[in-house]
């Protein structure tokens, strides 16, 4: 709409015949129009897109002759995989630009020989040279330029070109933005005076590194020259496709003469579309599906280590090869860029692989002493780049496969008879006899698979590894040089309480009195972090006119969508906090001196620990303190960072292997630095002067008290920290008799350590980081009011985007709490009470006041407007109450319309909703009274999380309804039906709160009663987990799946996905709108919640100002707007806040805190605790009777709001809200706002408006196409009419493929709507499946409906399974033994609430993962089986991976354990096990596996039973422990009222 | 927080009053302190609430109410009483007197019955007396500053107090023989027993506050000799103003202003006023007219006298009657009918009373007072409410002494502060911003800056001003 009016449109070039549209485009791109590339840059810094947040997942695999024989049907066979993988890339706004697909194949050295011959030119034998496939600029000049550039560098490296071949190409099929930013392909081929093998992939490397390091030095970005392969093994095809376009672009795919014995195929699923043909996969060597969460880090080091690098291999050149991570690339291109440089540095694919992406090797893992000193050996010398992935790779000679520690990306594989092995995320890609089929299996998580077909085997994971482990005496040189300080991380001795001191200390230190009761002593009664509820509504630190804590500016990332938060309660064994400190070697070779380091089994450090480093100096590693005071004055706080860094770079020269940066000695004339800025500034100049990895960082600090601060000490770099005032803190507390009687000082402060531990395991989960030794330094965090100069110089890459304080408002801060530390007498003497957690008049400012509660109430129940006006007026008066960012807008003059003239109160609510809230997490008749509210007004109420009951669905006498119009599907999944999903109006998927993003949540067992355990599918008395991640949602082309899932499960409803705030909101918010989902909710970070931890309360998260705009801006760019709705909410109070949030861009508006309040609510912040004294946030009986909310009062608060929305619209001239959505331009920031932490702030880019197209909507204008074509529900709905309309049995039988997804949703939602939960009788509609069943095979399918399939399954069968019955077997003709080959993929029955399912072969990870009513028979499965159940029943006939039974709360399952052994894979935590003796037990579990041999006929089945005696003493039984003695509760009728239940954090 | 199930497990006890039979017999106070076991358990009813509003909303001195209801609970009182003076120079006062706002902002007013706030504010203070914990805190160093406060009640030992501590050389200065203003003679020792505010005045004193009685300001100093003499001067000398009842008869004897009567009684009790100069409601039918609390000293006092009948009448409407312990009009001050002690000890009241005329005997003494009764017509929004004498309503009644308690209505304009010409509001108490005066250098704090308050109000105001004339001699050259 701004600016861009005039620009030509020159992307539509579709019906013009191929050779005039390049013409055409080269005409447009050697003239006026600017390559887009370039645009991109200089919009880059104008808004909040920032491409460092694009994520992408996708499809990935390979395919292989072992014997090595070359042919076209290989490169054939990579094709149709990708064309199968197609669901799993996605499109762009254009609805044609696919986000990339492409395949790496063996060199086909017969092809190019003749095409050079066509080309003029001829090649050496095979193996002799090297070809390389460029992308280059399409302009002549400027594409002649590049090509000098590498002629001139690979004649500089002694090599010869030997001509060049342009790649012919057919840009017709492309869609339009790939179109506009094709590149001209072309092929160099070079040789290198008598080298071949690996000498030849050496030089080729070296030119490579030596073309990027020119080309980048004459100004040429990524995307002028790109080198997407360069090897005599290996050639690159790639470029911006969905699959079909693949072939078609590049006709010399489909030449017979091109072959291959490999071909490593990828499709991407990008969060953008930003046209990039460079970052399309597979790289030079790797594919990768998956996301590396800590790659700030991961480049930090790899740059400070260039320094040391040395290799014999290279020799001089070593230093050509410098930066080994190219800019511009994907997590996944850099990941390349330094596995490239492992390998070319000698080590082999396999070694270099299990370096950079080691599986977990924790104490529960049984795995063999050398392969543990292989990884502990290597974890000294590489961190892990961590996070999910499923990595493909080939030299060109073996070609492999390899699953992170998590295992969260699907790998599927099978070998055939005739020697193809086909590996894939999913199975059924090609079709294959099944009697030709010798093995299929799954990559197990950490496990690796490799072709060789040079030697013609396929070798897998226990040979590859115990070979790599061997190859050198890693055990042996650990034993010898580790340093484990002895007696270091022993009990904690006593603690000096320095009574001179103490006070003052803990002033100049910032804290309150509510970091003593709140913060660190709940941590050291209850070792946990404490909890709260009720969010955030206190000021950002950069609004606070009172001296924050630096840690308090900066908020932590979280995973949402593309990448899942790890679970640090239930799956904590993939995690790691050990980590080797000191001075690391050279990274391309191995010694004993590499693991010459201090290992830490934690970081953090007690005083006397500190005491020993202080004091070591064994065989060369030795520490040196180094103090980090100033005095307050600004001048010196920059001088003394350049002081302490140039101190420090000093010491380690001086071969200091350990430095310790101490705040110690604080006096009246000396000011502690921000320990967070000392450590980064240290941190940061040694990466800089490339002597980081020389030494270990650790920080003696007095601020560090809450987890939030060891957390930003280790995310910017330090290693380890000793809290020594914390400490003290807890040593007077324990004097004082302020803790537990009981507790002594020792068991308080590892309580505390402990609680800061398990902290830090869930901030680094939360952003799907494993391993404390990639964290550090990872830097995964964003500063919000942080001002430019000061993030550059001390926190370089840091994101914060509207700038702030810098280091004078630092110094002020520092010395604000220095002076009244050390100030008068007449202050208080005791410590300033916070009022961050809770209210105090006078101390933090928090949104809501009680003024205005009081207020809102009163309002509301008076439904007085006058008062509302009150209320509004004292919420948005900025100059008292400047809490949030929208305090400092303001609105432009605009020419006014008559109030009467806007669109009227009735319409405008229909876009309010109530923010979702559990029933559970708040009563009964707080959750239906919204509901009526809600519903009255046209709205929308949102049901929580918790399910919602049936009867609930019926209108009351009066007309009310109390049915939830938005349904909501969070991790749980409690009470997910079929039913349940058909009676909404939207499905709404949780990826995130804003209270707790990337977190999951418990309700303890007292407030789960009959009710809620109803509605819940669960036991009364049981508490009830939240995974953190969703457990079908692993990465975006997961979540496309379940908004696929959820579309045919609810034709009618829309499907809305919430995500919270954060740095990279909207480029998930892109991958959201690509994945068809109708809305996408982007909450901020402030939302309310019954209860989390009150460090996620308040440092997770940004405000929806910024989330909100960067989702506005990206999604218009990417020309995806026009197809997805946007809500908003966070602590929305005001009209005025829905007015802000309307010009920046969202279409609805949810209110949480404040309908509570409304009903209420007194922000007790007590929901956690159950004690709600009004009724609303309990389930306690009397406590409820306490609820005084009305409907009515809900109601007059939503009108009053739209009310005050109108009066805003006709200020600024509009008439219908459609026209205010995405007008930034009318916001300014109000100057008159005066703040002496605010002046530094810089709205710009949050305001900035987008470049637009003609025509390009800003808002959305149409709807999303939902593709259902390959649904076979369709068909079978037709055939079964009868069935469904008068319950008469049908039978069909259909063939199936992996592309038929979501099987039996469709049908379910028929049968749901017609009979409710009930359902059809069983059995009524049978349909026989033949084939590879496509994703969510019988998802949510309900009672009377039976599906069979005779083949393989995909991931996530019966998801949501809710009464009907699966049945699954391997091919009757196929030759393998179906029990030990797997027949169905990843997380099968998650979430299921009833049904039958029964597999004859095994299962992959996740089976049944809350699983709350479904009954299973399988015969073996992955790791994490039955995690997080809560009822049902699962049967295993063979083995099970580990963690079996993780969070198990209820139901039961019985395990065949042939070797006695299932206890070291079972999680003992929460279940028993016990053998099968009870009369009831033996005839379930007989009746069980003679249904399975009934159903499948499992051969292996039927000879248990057949020895049934000699096998029933074989099973246990696992039976969860408070399951166990809720059934003898619930038998003996007993109320657990009395029993007490530890206080913990829930579900909202 | 106090016990997580408190608020449910407990009921709320509140003080105790010695039996009315005994206590009208005596001065002495009427609260029977709870002992220290009843006290845990009451402040294990607070619920540490996520907003408290009795302390942002209720308590006009920001008392940390949960925070020393939580350390009374954990038995942790000397760090109770630390908390609890951080906010308030005179806890054994407003724990005696306060009619204690916070308790009707207290969450559990909503609807259960407040916790027992006032009575752990006493507690803790007189604890911590008996602890000898609570000890004098002179400054560390002299600021060379010198500040004169005019006016020794709650506002101005506050102010002198907080002055003190930070340094500066205080002076107080009262036109009474004894410091304290309306604590030492206008609440009666019943309520307020005087030891109770010698044993505070100690510690002042310990500090180095210089206090100087009987001095008439303006009239034994002026105001250009405080000006010179003193850095900075505090007005904290009350709304001294009383309002009246111009009817005819007013000029009768036996008819006096409330506070008139008051004082004289406080200093019989104090031994420093010869009966025969005190008026006296002994044997007399006793008219109060004005329903607060001054009005139910008077009442209080009248009793213990020996009147023979008494009688008060409020032009106001009668307050909605409600017996609950929720508070209806939460979290702000309900109007609703408040029954004192000095009420429940014998006394008729009534309402919607307009006084007509006073009559009088021969000798010129009360004898009659002819009222009428009203009625309050709601008026257009906004407005208050219309007052109608109901025709033939009009009764008298016998009285030999009449008390007027009718309320405040500023600062006494007395020849101090038209010498200093400080700028009145609209109202006529004493203009400030931040309070400063409009003159350089003088400040005011307490009922003269706002009008009749309450003496908690006044302490805030006291501690307030303090900080506000320690920044302006900080920035004055």
């Amino acid at each position: 709409m701004i600016g861009s009016l005039n620009k030509p449109n020159i992307r539509r070039p579709a019906l013009v015949v191929q050779c005039c549209i390049l013409h055409l485009l080269r005409l447009l791109y050697d003239g006026t129009v600017p390559h887009v590339a370039a645009g991109e840059e200089t919009m880059t810094r104008k808004d909040l897109y920032d491409p460092f947040f694009e994520h992408d997942s996708c499809g990935v695999g390979f395919v292989a002759h072992v014997n090595g024989t070359r042919t076209h049907d290989i490169v054939a066979n990579g094709i149709t995989i990708l064309k199968n993988l197609v669901h799993r890339g996605a499109i762009g706004g254009d609805q044609k630009t696919g986000d990339g697909a492409g395949m790496l194949t063996q060199v086909p050295h017969e092809f190019l020989a003749a095409e050079c011959v066509k080309a003029g030119f001829g090649l050496p034998t095979a193996g002799g040279y090297g070809v390389a496939m460029l992308f280059l600029p399409r302009a002549a000049t400027k594409r002649k330029e590049a090509k000098d550039i590498f002629e001139s560098a690979v004649r500089d490296e002694a090599g010869a070109v030997l001509g060049w071949r342009d790649v012919p190409v057919r840009p017709d099929c492309l869609g339009d933005m790939a179109a506009a930013s094709m590149p001209f392909v072309t092929q160099a081929f070079v040789t290198f005076e008598g080298a071949s093998g690996p000498g030849l992939e050496r030089k080729l490397y070296v030119a490579r590194k030596c073309i990027e390091r020119q080309a980048a030095s004459a100004g040429m970005s990524m995307d002028d020259l790109y080198v997407a392969s360069f090897s005599g093994a290996t050639l690159n095809y790639k470029g911006m496709f969905v699959a079909p376009q693949f072939d078609a672009f590049y006709p010399d795919l489909l030449d017979p003469k091109f072959t291959s014995a490999i071909a490593l195929v990828h499709q991407r699923y990008s969060t953008n579309t930003f046209p990039s043909w460079c970052l399309a996969q597979p790289f030079r060597y790797c594919a990768h599906n998956g996301e590396i969460n800590t790659l700030r880090g991961n480049i930090n080091k790899m740059n400070a280590r260039e320094a040391t690098l040395s290799s014999a291999l290279f020799g001089q050149d070593i230093k050509k090869l410098f930066p080994v991570i190219a800019a511009g690339g994907s997590d996944s291109a850099m990941f390349d860029n330094v596995y490239e440089l492992l390998v070319m540095g000698g080590r082999s694919l396999e070694h270099s692989m299990m370096m950079m992406i080691p599986e977990a090797f924790g104490p529960r893992y049984h795995i063999s002493e050398d392969k543990r000193a292989f990884y502990e050996y290597h974890a000294a010398i590489l961190e892990p780049w961590d996070g999910p992935a499923s990595f493909s790779f080939t030299d060109g000679t073996i070609v492999g496969a390899a699953l992170d520690r998590n295992g969260l990306r699907p790998a599927r594989y099978v070998i055939t008879r005739s020697g193809l092995v086909v590996l894939a995320s999913e199975i059924g890609v090609l079709d294959i006899p099944a009697n030709d089929v010798l093995e299929k299996g799954r990559l197990a998580p950490g496990k690796m698979i490799l072709v060789d077909t040079a030697h013609n085997r396929v070798v897998f994971d226990n040979e590859i590894k115990a070979s790599v482990s061997r190859r050198k005496p890693y055990r042996r040189w650990l034993e010898k040089n580790k340093i484990e300080l002895k007696g270091l991380f022993g009990v904690p001795g006593p603690v000096r309480i320095e009574r001179d001191t103490l006070l003052t200390n803990e002033k100049v230190f910032g804290y309150t009195l509510e970091d003593l009761d709140m913060i660190i002593a709940p941590m050291a009664e209850n070792a946990q972090e404490p909890v709260g509820s009720m969010g955030n509504d206190e000021a950002l630190a950069v609004l606070s006119e009172r001296p924050q804590v630096l840690f308090n500016y900066f908020k932590q990332l979280f995973a949402q969508v593309t990448n899942p938060p790890i679970d640090p309660y239930r799956e904590n064994l993939v995690m790691s906090l050990m980590s080797f400190v000191g001075r690391e070697s050279n990274l391309l070779d191995e010694s004993e001196q590499h693991c010459r380091q201090l290992k830490l089994s934690h970081p953090i450090l007690s005083n006397d620990d500190l005491n020993k480093l202080r004091n070591m100096n064994v065989g060369g590693f030795r520490s040196c303190v180094q103090p980090i005071l100033f005095e307050p004055s600004t001048r010196s706080l920059n001088a003394a960072l350049d002081a302490v860094a140039a101190d420090v770079e000093k010491k380690v020269e001086d071969g200091c292997s350990l430095i310790i940066l101490s705040d110690r000695g604080v006096d009246e004339t000396h000011v502690p630095i921000p320990s967070l800025l000392a450590v980064s500034a240290v941190h940061q100049h040694l990466v800089r002067v490339g002597k980081r990895q020389l030494t270990g960082i650790v920080i003696e600090t007095g601020e560090a008290r809450e987890v939030m601060h060891f957390a930003c000490l280790m995310g910017f770099g330090a290693s380890a920290i000793n809290p020594y005032l914390a400490f003290e803190v807890i040593a007077d507390l324990v004097e004082r008799k302020s803790l537990q009687s009981d507790l002594t000082l020792e068991a308080a402060i590892e309580n505390y350590i402990t609680a800061v531990k398990k902290g830090l395991l869930k901030i680094m989960s939360k952003m799907g980081v494993s391993t404390i030794r990639s964290y550090k330094g990872a830097q995964i965090f964003e500063a919000v009011g942080l001002g430019e100069e000061l993030i550059d110089r001390y926190f370089p890459g840091t994101p914060s985007r509207i700038g702030g304080i810098g280091v004078s408002e630092i110094v002020a801060e520092s010395n604000a709490r220095h002076s009244a530390a050390f100030g008068s007498n007449a202050g208080p003497q005791g410590l300033e009470s916070g009022g961050k957690y809770r209210y105090r008049e006078f101390s933090e400012k928090h949104l809501l006041s009680p003024v205005a509660v009081a207020l809102l109430q009163k309002a509301t129940r008076e439904n007085d407007p006058a008062v509302f006006a009150q209320y509004s007026a004292h919420v948005n008066n900025v100059s008292a109450n400047l809490c949030t960012l929208r305090g400092l807008f303001s609105f432009k003059k605009a020419a006014d319309v008559p109030l009467d003239d806007v669109e009227p109160v009735e319409s405008i609510v229909k876009r309010f909703v109530t923010s979702a809230m559990s029933f559970g997490s708040i009563s009964k008749d707080a959750h239906e009274t919204l509901a009526i509210a809600m519903n009255r007004l046209g709205a929308a109420s949102n049901s929580g999380e918790g399910g919602e009951d049936e009867e609930r669905y019926v209108p009351l006498a009066n007309g009310d309804s109390l049915k939830s119009a938005i349904k909501q599907v969070a991790s749980a999944r409690f009470g997910v039906t079929s039913n349940y999903l058909v009676n909404s109006r939207e499905l709404q998927i949780k990826m995130a709160q804003g209270a707790k993003p990337g977190e999951g949540g418990q309700l303890p067992g007292n407030k789960v009663d009959k009710t809620i355990a109803k509605v819940r599918h669960s036991t009364p008395g049981v508490m009830l987990i939240s995974p953190p991640p969703h457990h079908d949602i692993y990465s975006i082309e997961d979540l496309a799946q379940l908004i696929f899932d959820l579309k045919n499960a609810n034709r009618g409803a829309r499907i809305s996905v919430k995500l919270v705030a954060e740095a990279g909101v909207g480029t998930v918010a892109a991958g959201v709108a690509k994945g068809r989902a109708d809305m996408v909710l982007i909450s901020g970070h402030d939302g309310g919640t019954g209860a989390s931890p009150l460090s996620s309360i308040k440092h997770a998260g940004i405000p929806w100002e910024i989330g909100l705009a960067e989702t506005q801006q990206v999604l218009v760019r990417n020309r995806l707007r026009g197809f997805i709705r946007v809500q908003c909410d966070g602590q929305m109070k005001t009209g005025r806040d829905v007015v802000i949030a309307a010009l920046l861009g969202a279409e609805e508006f949810g209110f949480g805190t404040a309908a509570v309040v409304t009903l209420g609510c007194i922000m007790m912040r007590k929901c956690h605790l159950n004690t709600c004294p009004v009724g609303v946030a309990t389930q306690d009986p009397a406590l409820r009777k306490r609820f005084t909310g009305k409907p009515e009062y809900v109601i007059n608060f939503m009108r009053f709001v739209a009310q005050e929305v109108r009066q805003y619209m006709a200020q600024l001239g509009f008439k219908t809200m459609d026209e205010m959505i995405g007008r930034s331009d009318l916001i300014e920031v109000n100057g008159a706002v005066s703040h002496w932490k605010t002046r530094g702030l810089d709205f710009s880019r949050v305001l900035a408006p987008p470049q637009l197209d003609a025509g390009q909507p800003l808002r959305c204008v149409s709807k999303q196409v939902h593709d259902f074509s390959n649904s076979l529900d369709v068909s079978i709905i037709e055939q079964a009419k009868v069935s469904i309309e008068d319950k008469k049995p049908v039978s069909l039988a259909m063939p199936i493929r992996n592309r038929n997804r979501t099987v039996g949703a469709m049908l379910s939602a028929e049968i749901s709507k017609r009979y409710g939960s009930a359902g059809l009788p069983a059995n009524t509609i049978k349909v026989k499946f033949t084939g590879a069943a496509g994703q969510s095979f019988g998802a949510f399918l309900t009672r009377g409906v039976t599906l069979e399939l005779e083949g393989d399954a995909n991931d996530y069968v019966g998801k949501g399974l809710c009464g009907g019955t699966i049945i699954m077997y391997p091919p009757r003709d196929a030759n393998y033994r179906a029990h030990n080959n797997i027949v169905t993929g990843n997380v099968n029955l998650f979430g299921a609430t009833g049904g039958e399912m029964y597999v004859h072969g095994m299962a992959g990870e996740r089976f049944a993962v809350r699983n709350s009513g479904a009954v299973a028979v399988v015969e073996g499965l992955g790791d994490h089986g039955c995690e997080y159940m809560t009822g049902g029943t699962v049967v295993v006939l063979g083995k099970t991976g580990v963690n079996f039974a993780a969070g198990m709360s209820g139901g039961i399952a019985y395990v065949l354990d042939e070797n006695q052994l299932f206890d070291t894979r079972c999680n003992l935590e929460m279940v028993d096990l016990e053998p099968v003796v009870q009369e009831e037990d033996k005839k379930s579990l007989h009746s069980l596996i003679a249904n399975h041999v009934r159903y499948t006929q499992s051969p292996y089945a039927s000879q248990i039973l057949d020895d049934w005696s000699e096998m029933l003493p074989r099973f246990v039984k696992v039976m969860p422990i408070d399951y166990r003695s809720a059934l003898e509760r619930i038998r003996k009728d007993q109320s657990r009222e009395t029993e007490v239940v530890p206080i913990t954090e829930e579900v909202y | 927080m106090g016990k997580v199930t408190g608020f449910f497990d407990y009921p709320r006890r509140a003080f105790a009053y010695r039996p009315v039979g005994e206590r009208v017999n005596d001065y002495k106070e009427l609260i029977i302190p709870q002992s220290g076991p009843e006290i845990t358990t009451q402040a294990a009813r607070c619920m540490d609430c996520g907003i408290p509003f009795c302390q942002a909303m209720g308590c006009p001195v920001y008392n940390l109410i949960p925070e020393w209801n939580d350390l009374v609970y954990k038995g942790n009182w000397q760090e109770a009483y630390e908390r609890l003076e951080m906010t308030n120079n005179l806890p054994e006062i407003t724990g005696r007197i306060c009619p204690a706002p916070c308790e009707t902002s207290c969450t559990l007013s909503i609807n259960s019955s407040p916790v027992t706030i006032k009575q752990i504010e006493l507690a803790i203070i007189e604890n911590a007396f008996a602890q000898g914990w609570v000890t004098a805190r002179p400054p560390a160093a002299e600021s060379g500053r010198k500040v004169a406060v005019i006016g020794s009640g709650p506002a101005g030992i506050s102010a002198a107090q907080q002055l003190r501590r930070m340094g500066h050389a205080v002076t107080v200065f009262e036109r009474e023989d004894r410091i304290g203003g309306i604590l030492r003679y206008g609440i009666p020792d019943f309520k307020l027993e005087k030891w109770v505010l010698d044993r505070r005045l100690e510690q002042l004193i310990e500090e180095g506050v210089n206090f100087e009685t009987s001095v008439h300001i303006g009239d034994d100093l002026s105001a250009r000799y405080l000006r010179r003499a003193f850095d900075a001067v505090l007005v904290a000398m009350g709304a001294g103003q009383p309002r009246d009842l111009t009817v005819p008869g007013r000029g009768l004897q036996n008819i006096h202003f409330a506070m008139e009567y008051l004082i004289q009684s406080n200093k019989s009790i104090a031994g420093i006023l010869g009966d025969e100069k005190q008026i006296s409601a002994k044997n007399r039918n006793v008219l109060v007219i004005g329903g607060g609390d001054t009005g139910s000293d008077c009442v209080g006092t009248a009793r213990r006298q020996g009147a023979k009948k008494i009688y008060q009448f409020e032009i106001m409407p009668k307050p909605r009657e409600w017996q609950d312990s929720t508070n209806p009009s939460w979290p702000y001050w309900p109007q609703i009918l408040r029954t004192s002690s000095s009420h429940e000890e014998g006394c008729e009241r009534d309402w919607n009373i307009l006084t007509k005329e006073f009559t009088g005997t021969g000798a010129g003494a009360v004898e009659k007072i002819r009222c009428v009764r009203l009625e309050w017509k709601p008026s257009e929004k906004g407005k208050p409410p219309a007052m109608v004498e109901i025709p033939g309503s009009e009764f008298s009644l016998d009285v030999d002494l009449v008390l007027l308690a009718m309320g405040f209505l500023h600062v006494t304009h007395n020849r101090l502060l038209d010498d200093f010409k400080v700028d009145y509001d609209p109202r006529g108490n004493i203009k400030t911003s931040s309070y400063g005066t409009s003159v350089d250098g003088v400040f005011a704090a307490g009922d003269a800056d706002i009008g009749a308050s309450l003496v908690v109000r006044a302490i805030f105001h006291g501690r307030e001003a303090a900080k506000a004339i320690d920044n302006y001699l900080k920035n004055k050259k």
